[in-house]
């Protein structure tokens, strides 16, 4: 006999599955520090990419003045300047992508927390089934 | 009303049923509208610029997801550009670098209005973004919206500028660049278009989540206008330019089809609107409840008759009984 609460559950999970699911079962089979520091780190490589690029672009707009006065400016305080600006970027960057990530996280968990249950569920309607 | 409310469910069916279709179809559309429009802009590689590639890139587009379509179509752009000049290509590049590293790097769901913004701006409607986005995303959606707008101001600014980047020598290279980057950051229009619309996102959102009736509505209202002073206020102080009668005819027009697109996402009837209130153990609650409108769909019912075979009347079989009766 088709069991039509059994049908419906069913379907819905495997909606879920199929869609916003996938997403959160990749994410569910981190740990959260192991889920949330890749994605920082992930976050800083690509604020380093973003900043060499911001950088290089500002080379090559002063690149003559740049050119004559490399031999009379003080590069170590030019490299002070730069090495503060970066932190300060890829610092900030970090902690946006952190707390996007960890938001991010407990929704996953949440939301599978919820299709374990259905799960469970599921496997009670076929117990009770199997009984009959 | 009805009518109309008919019609969505009618739509909504026909969506479900050939959504296999219908999805790719539209995908197709927006690639090749964003394709064409791409070189009509910036036409400079003749490769690019054939009929055949579009349609063959835009076929590409309507199976791929759609925030690959937004990076093909970057691709594209990038390669005019280059055609043109390679000081324009490495500015482009950069600054869709810096998008795609920095910001989709959190995947947000909204990329396509990077694309939707530059297409609603050569309609002259840009004024649809921002509100909807505000109806229907988050206040985050304020940074694809953003982005769409630089990638618009940027190209424009660059085909604007053909002429006189034209007259540079291959010596001035990097006068070229600081003459593009001089013009990109110095674009005070752009700047002026990102704060309206990033603000008219936000004032949106929250209004639209307001609990009072007709809120929707009110936020639509509000947030045109916010935009059309913010647009203003910035004419005045910055001298951009922006044309007055075009901004109000856009806004209006904004408004009209920001209607529509609320008839199908969000249609509720005040007036039936109930509030209750309960307890469990832990909370209170006071609850307003909005019902949606929805009709039922009148159904076509197909009602076959089936005579059967004796009430026929047979001309030639009744007059042979007859006969033999006789």
């Amino acid at each position: 006999m088709l069991n039509e609460e059994r049908i419906k559950l069913m379907t819905k999970m495997a909606s879920y599955e199929a869609n916003e699911g996938k997403r959160n079962v990749a994410i569910g089979s981190y740990f959260r520090g192991d889920y949330i520091s890749l994605q920082v780190i992930k976050s800083i490589i690509s604020a380093t990419i973003a900043f060499a690029i911001c950088f290089a672009l500002f080379v090559f707009y002063d690149f003559e003045v740049f050119m004559s006065d490399i031999y009379k400016m003080d590069l170590l305080s030019l490299g002070k300047n730069v090495l503060f600006s970066y932190v300060v970027f890829t610092a900030g960057y970090a902690l946006l992508s952190y707390l996007v990530f960890t938001r991010r996280y407990s929704k996953a968990k949440r939301s599978l927390k919820m299709y374990y249950n259905n799960l469970k569920k599921l496997a009670y309607l076929y117990d009770k089934e199997g009984k009959k | 009303m009805t009518n109309l409310l008919v019609l969505r469910e009618q739509l909504k069916r026909f969506y479900g049923k050939y959504e296999v279709y219908i999805t790719p179809a539209l995908k197709f559309l927006l690639a090749f509208v964003s394709f064409a429009m791409i070189n009509q802009t910036i036409g400079y590689m003749s490769a690019l610029n054939s009929m055949a590639i579009v349609l063959i890139l835009a076929l590409l587009c309507s199976f791929l997801p759609m925030n690959l379509t937004v990076v093909l179509a970057a691709g594209v752009a990038l390669a005019h550009l280059y055609a043109f000049s390679l000081e324009c290509a490495v500015v482009a590049l950069a600054v869709f670098l810096l998008m795609f590293i920095l910001y989709f790097r959190f995947s947000p769901k909204d990329t396509v209005v990077v694309l939707l913004t530059p297409l609603f701006f050569i309609l002259k409607i840009p004024y649809v973004v921002p509100i909807a986005m505000g109806l229907i995303g988050t206040p985050a959606s304020a940074v694809s919206v953003a982005c769409g707008v630089i990638v618009y101001y940027v190209i424009g600014y660059m085909s604007e500028s053909a002429s006189v980047l034209n007259t540079f020598d291959a010596e001035g290279a990097v006068e070229k660049f600081r003459y593009i980057i001089d013009g990109v950051l110095g674009n005070k229009t752009m700047l002026m278009v990102v704060a309206a619309f990033a603000v008219t996102i936000i004032v949106v959102y929250f209004i639209r989540r307001l609990s009072v009736d007709y809120a929707w509505t009110i936020a639509i209202i509000t947030g045109a206008l916010v935009d059309i002073l913010i647009l203003l206020f910035g004419d005045l102080m910055f001298n951009t330019n922006v044309s007055i009668v075009g901004l109000i005819f856009g806004s209006v027009i904004s408004v009209l089809l920001i209607k529509v697109l609320e008839f199908f996402v969000f249609n509720v009837d005040y007036s039936r609107t109930e509030m209750v209130q309960f307890e469990d153990d832990e909370y209170y609650y006071y609850v307003k409840a909005v019902p949606k409108n929805t009709v039922a769909t009148p159904e076509k019912r197909v009602k076959t008759i089936r005579v059967p075979d004796k009430a026929v009347n047979h001309p030639q079989k009744n007059a042979e009984s007859r006969r033999t009766s006789k």
